[in-house]
């Protein structure tokens, strides 16, 4: 089984560097980082992956089955750290990858070293003492515009992406996956997601860990963040002044700058 | 009306003017005019989402004012939650990331709580450096769009449904259609392979006699009720039998194995004909009557001993309600050798069976039946049946016989029945041969 | 008409069951389960009556024997009452002329 190819892996940044594992969440895939590995590339050795399902992954190691629960998705994360051989690697995880991570570093605690969570949620509907954000109505709503836009999308179903000489960090390589993922999978995906409730697994989080909220965060709101930063007692807060749920692309300085404090003063 | 003048008619000077003048309102039309009262929504936004400019008609569809709106709302708030979702982690990402994207489908919620599916359109406006500046969005009623979508959505669901439930139909019914085979070749197989054991496959070569056979069953896949059997007892003896089991079918079927095995069994230990009904009859009794479901049989059983000289042939047997067996003598005559009293086998516990005795010389014939023959539906309108006296009467007509003599005739007459012969018959003849002492090859004509 | 029909009444002695049609393979067995059904008391006498017996084959015959033992279990007695000379032919060669109690039909 070759797993850089079927996970899309991708390495780049310093040779010799520590190792930061950069991993997406859902809706895209590794191109969500693309502002930030350039800060990150300087000082480390960057590893990008998609999940199976996303991206430029293997779409026939799919399986309902599997990709059914975020224990899948961690396997992937494992299956990646074993081929790479990582050790004590930092997981830095968007999202619903944040648990992904949690999960990775619970199965293989000598790969993974470190955490950081970006707009991380444990669980996303709202329950008894707790606010997630959304009902479970919501999340049927997100599953059907799902659908219309899979339908619905005309001629531009897969994004064109412009190349442009004046902006070089898009650069030639992105291609036409970004974004169109295979409308079943980001059914199960969105459903994995969405549905999931995590918080019990915070508990086994035994490695230094920063969580990076934004402060304007629909998916992600404010008490996700506090209640993600007191359910891990190693971990360190860090409010970034972004609007939107993807600081890595509306606010790419201040997410870096966030990242490498973090890794400095782990190390 | 023919024109007289060269000038234009007052009518088409007006038309002139008119056209004229919805041309110069277009052209006084301000971009300002365009924008507001186009029709489409205009919205132009922050990278943040925050509305920084938008026109009257999505404002309109919105039922929205301005001052609540600019400076004051995202885009993100005009949409459902659902939309929200899909727009933090598809649309503002891809958006951040291409610069531009079309055609994609989201709802927008009025301020009445009713539900706008749109179609909206995004490019991103880049300032000097290259840094994104704000976000300029269409946003087009897609209304009928998205009801044609769903119905298309919805048609093509129903279709997959329909061809799944087809499908699996199908392969049901091939299932179906297999197990049904192979269910119907495992039932050849097993009538095939009972039928063979409830008659032998070929008569054995009994020494000093002539031995022939005649069985039909009256319908291919039913389980003929009759049964017969010729077999050495040693010492020169052989027994021979033919009966009649009650019913039809596999169960019939059963009863005629079990009868047939007895008998046999019974021959072997203690050959007197009486002892061997007797017998016979107690095994059925218990198996069957004595539960209170009444099975029986009729059955002539007998031994035939061909003497050593040529021209005496001993026979003797006894009959459980069973037609009696004809003897054809070389003088031409016929006769029925009876056994009065004889019950049929297998409903009493216990059942009196008498024995009777005969002698064959050179060119008599033994000939034992069942009621298939006698029970045959005769005359132009099938009313009366064949007969007993009507059978003496043949019998006599062709005597002096050979077994397969006798044999012959008998199925030439059945053949005659046509479809008056409805059950089961068959019919056996043991007979001394007229002339010679050596074994005739048995004529075997089992149907 | 179908080809078996089997009427019921109860006389002073006993009950009475009226055959009008064929006793073979597919239809004896109905006359099997009234026989079972009725109601027999110690010292009745069930009468079966086959004036209008058309055909009885060895299945006929069959649930004769049942019917006669079903009345020595219940204590009673049975009777063939009125049997047609054909099917009395076969009774008597298979014996069960010595066994059945049995009226022959009057008109024979």
């Amino acid at each position: 089984m070759d797993i850089r190819g079927r996970n899309n892996v991708s390495v780049t940044g310093l040779a010799d560097g520590p190792v930061v594992v950069l991993a997406h969440g859902f809706g895209c895939d590794q191109n969500m980082w693309r502002l930030v590995v350039p800060a990150l590339a300087k000082q480390y050795r960057v590893v990008l992956f998609d999940y199976v399902g996303s991206g430029g992954s293997d779409l026939s190691a799919w399986s309902q089955e599997r990709y059914s629960s975020l224990q899948g998705y961690a396997q992937d994360v494992v299956e990646v750290c074993d081929e790479l051989q990582l050790e004590e690697a930092v997981f830095v995880g968007h999202s619903v990858s944040a648990i992904v991570g949690v999960l990775a570093a619970r199965m293989a605690p000598t790969r993974i070293g470190a955490l950081v969570m970006v707009a991380p949620s444990p669980r996303y509907i709202d329950d008894a003492g707790y606010r997630g954000g959304f009902s479970a109505q919501d999340i049927e709503e997100l599953l059907d515009s799902l659908e219309s836009n899979y339908l619905g999308w005309s001629s531009t179903m897969a994004p064109v992406i412009m190349g442009n000489p004046e902006r070089p960090e898009l650069g030639q390589e992105l291609t036409n996956s970004f974004c169109a993922t295979d409308p079943d999978i980001a059914q199960v995906f969105a459903r994995t997601t969405f549905l999931s409730d995590s918080r019990e697994d915070l508990k086994s989080v035994a490695v230094p860990t920063l969580v990076l909220e934004c402060s304007q965060d629909v998916i992600a709101p404010r008490e996700v963040g506090a209640y993600v930063h007191a359910a891990i007692p190693s971990s360190r807060l860090v409010t970034l002044e972004a609007t939107g749920h993807c600081p890595q692309l509306s606010a790419p300085e201040a997410t870096s700058e966030a990242i490498l404090d973090f890794l400095a003063s782990w190390r | 009306m023919c024109r007289t003048g060269d000038g234009p008619e007052p009518t088409e000077i007006a038309d002139a003017a008119g056209t004229n003048a919805a041309f110069i309102a277009l052209l006084e039309d301000s971009a300002e005019e365009l924008y507001e009262s186009a029709p489409c929504g205009y919205l132009s936004t922050l990278m943040d989402g925050t509305i920084a400019k938008i026109n009257a008609t999505l404002l309109n569809w919105l039922g929205l004012r301005r001052e609540a709106v600019v400076g004051k709302a995202r885009f993100a708030d005009l949409l459902t939650v659902g939309g929200k979702l899909y727009h933090e982690t598809h649309f503002a990402p891809l958006l951040r990331i291409q610069g531009e994207l079309r055609g994609i489908a989201l709802e927008l919620k009025s301020a009445d709580g009713r539900r706008l599916p749109v179609l909206v359109s995004s490019v991103v406006k880049y300032g000097g450096e290259d840094e994104p500046l704000l976000i300029r969005t269409t946003v087009f009623d897609a209304a009928d769009r998205r009801a044609y979508e769903q119905e298309l959505l919805r048609r093509r669901q129903e279709a997959e449904r329909a061809r799944a439930e087809a499908e699996q139909a199908r392969g049901e019914a091939d299932r179906a259609r297999r197990q049904a085979e192979v269910e119907r070749e495992r039932l050849a197989d097993a009538l095939a392979v009972l039928q063979q054991s409830l008659v032998p496959s070929s008569l054995p070569v009994v020494p000093g006699l002539e031995a022939a056979v005649h069985y039909h069953t009256a319908s291919p896949d039913r389980l003929g009720g009759d049964f017969y059997d010729l077999f050495p007892l040693g010492g020169g003896r052989w027994a021979f039998f033919l009966g009649d089991v009650c019913g039809k079918g596999p169960r019939a079927a059963a009863l005629t194995s079990l009868t047939r095995y007895t008998l046999r069994a019974a021959a072997l230990h203690s050959p007197e004909p009486a002892a061997v009904l007797t017998t016979l009859n107690t095994v059925l009794y218990e198996k069957h009557a004595a539960g209170g479901d009444p099975r029986f049989c009729t059955v002539i059983f007998g031994t035939i001993e061909p003497g050593t000289d040529h021209d005496r042939t001993t026979v003797r047997l006894a009959s459980g309600g069973h037609p009696p067996s004809l003897v054809l003598r070389a003088d031409g005559h016929a006769d029925y050798l009876t056994t009065p009293g004889g019950l049929l086998v297998g409903v009493l516990p216990t059942a009196p069976f008498s024995t009777a005795e005969t002698t064959l010389g050179a060119g008599d014939t033994l000939l034992l039946y069942t009621d298939g023959l006698t029970e045959a539906r005769t005359g132009a309108t099938r009313e009366s049946l064949f007969g007993d006296d009507a059978l003496r009467a043949f019998a006599a007509d062709h005597a002096p016989s050979s077994a397969s003599g006798v044999i012959t005739a008998l199925t030439g007459l059945l053949e005659s029945f046509g479809d008056g012969l409805d059950d089961d018959t068959a019919l056996l003849a043991l007979g001394v041969p007229a002339t010679h002492p050596t074994a005739h090859p048995a004529t075997n004509q089992p149907r | 008409m179908s080809p078996l029909n089997i009427t019921h009444y109860d006389a002073a002695t006993g009950p009475v069951l009226h055959v009008d049609g064929e006793l073979d393979y597919e239809h004896a067995p109905a006359l099997r389960e009234q026989v079972e059904r009725l109601v027999l008391n110690p010292g009745q006498n069930l009468v079966i009556d086959l004036a209008a017996l058309a055909f009885c084959d060895s299945t006929g015959i069959t649930v004769l024997l049942a019917a006669h033992q079903r009345a020595q279990a219940a204590g009673a007695r049975m009777t063939l009452a009125a049997v047609p000379a054909n099917t009395l032919r076969i009774l008597r060669v298979v014996g069960l002329d010595q066994v059945f109690t049995i009226l022959p039909d009057s008109s024979a």
